[in-house]
């Protein structure tokens, strides 16, 4: 053994003396850049608007997940088809991690506006989650343009107004079960439990033999 | 390849970067020696104990390297790559392997290295990896499908299987690597001197 082998021997040696006293590694939780957060808010790329929303539920769409933010007991009175709660306080709980920033599927978050859910956006954002995205107009307008839609002013709209109106017609008797034809009462939206979602990041691939 | 500024960089720039890394591995091969049959196959017969040092090195270095870059936040270590294990088959697979390395006196990737330096040897080692692996092709169905899926143990790595921390798992296989080391090199030096003439080394080129 030469001298080469010794120092190199020692300092390996050193390193892994040095390691003892680290914690466990965890995957890194990247802190958002302000400038980046602020080029997403005025990109407005984030907003889902109720339309879009309605035609997601009633396709069953597995890969979104409504994610309800106010507190349990306006969320017991009435909410989307197949909506999560995650009140606005624990939004960030570690054991929430991998429902809210599993990048397979899209979350989307609503409360009775906008703002709220636009809070909580900026709050996982900025925590690097990915794939999340706000009700326009929450349930104000879901309740205003889906579950009870008025037709548009025959007037001033064109035909793609009335396409609209159509579909909002069509999926006010999906969610609501009022028929065109007479009225029956509304159906209460089932509950459903959180799944339990396993934190599934895309597997990388790669390596060689 | 890695993880090596996913953001910055385009991931078609991959494969640039592996061709760069790929040379200097190869020259490191063989300006190492490692394009030597003799010195390679010398950890087997006990005179040279080359091999041992240098992959005991890489490993230690990486873990450790990896590991703290990784505390310090240079990268993400949980975007490498490593594979599932499957104990059984990596056991007979590693078996297979170190029998054709004493055979051949080759592993894999230093046989192409000792082949673009023009040793005839290497090639005929080239030639038969290739009968190889046509010969697994071909018999995959019925010889070895089976034994491929056997075993299973999930993607896990030491520490997470013995339950013990990563930082103390790094120390005791370091110490264990550079006792390794110390002692095998004590033992080729005895070699050294009792048991081989000094035409036998000459002869070996070491």
């Amino acid at each position: 053994m030469n001298k080469t082998d010794k120092i190199i021997l020692g300092l390996i040696f050193l390193g892994s003396i040095v390691a003892i006293f680290y914690p466990d590694t965890k995957p890194f939780r990247r802190i958002v850049q302000r400038h980046e957060l602020l080029y997403e808010i005025n990109k407005q790329g984030r907003y889902l608007t109720v339309d879009e929303a309605a035609q997601h539920i009633m396709e069953a769409d597995p890969s979104y997940i409504f994610v309800d933010i106010r507190p349990p007991k306006e969320y017991a009175k009435y909410t989307i088809n197949n909506a999560i709660n995650v009140p606005f306080d624990s939004i960030t709980s570690p054991s929430l991690t991998g429902l809210l920033d599993a990048d397979v599927y899209t979350v989307v978050l609503f409360s009775n506006g906008s703002r709220k859910a636009d809070e909580a956006w900026l709050i996982l954002r900025s925590y690097d989650y990915h794939n999340i995205k706000v009700l326009k107009g929450g349930l104000n307008s879901w309740y205003r343009n889906i579950l009870d839609p008025l037709p548009p002013d025959p007037k001033f709209s064109g035909k793609q107004a009335w396409k609209r109106y159509m579909f909002r017609k069509g999926a006010q008797v999906f969610f609501t079960g009022i028929s065109p034809v007479g009225n029956k009462p509304a159906s209460k939206p089932k509950k459903v439990a959180i799944p339990a979602v396993k934190h599934k990041k895309k597997e990388i691939t790669g390596g060689c033999g | 390849m890695g993880p090596l500024y996913p953001e910055h960089l385009n991931p078609e720039y991959n494969l640039l970067i592996g061709f760069l890394i790929g040379i200097g591995f190869g020259f490191v091969l063989e300006a190492s020696g490692f394009t030597n049959t003799r010195k390679l196959a010398g950890v087997f017969y006990g005179y040279d104990a080359t091999v041992i040092k240098v992959f005991f090195t890489a490993a230690v270095t990486a873990m450790i390297g990896l590991f703290l870059m990784h505390q310090w936040g240079w990268i993400d270590i949980y975007k490498t790559f490593y594979p599932k294990t499957f104990w059984i088959p990596t056991l007979i697979g590693g078996a297979i392997m170190g029998l054709g390395f004493v055979i051949g006196g080759f592993c894999p990737g230093t046989s192409l290295s000792a082949a673009s330096t023009g040793k005839i040897d290497a090639w005929y080692f080239i030639a038969g990896v290739f009968i190889g692996i046509f010969g697994f092709i071909f018999t995959y169905d019925f010889l070895w499908k089976n034994l491929r899926a056997s075993g299973a143990m999930g993607k896990v790595n030491f520490p997470q299987w013995l339950g013990i921390k990563e930082g103390l798992w790094i120390f005791l296989f370091t110490v264990m690597a550079i006792a390794s080391y110390v002692i095998y090199d004590k033992w080729v030096n005895w070699w050294k001197t009792n048991r081989l003439a000094q035409e036998d080394i000459d002869d070996l080129g070491l």
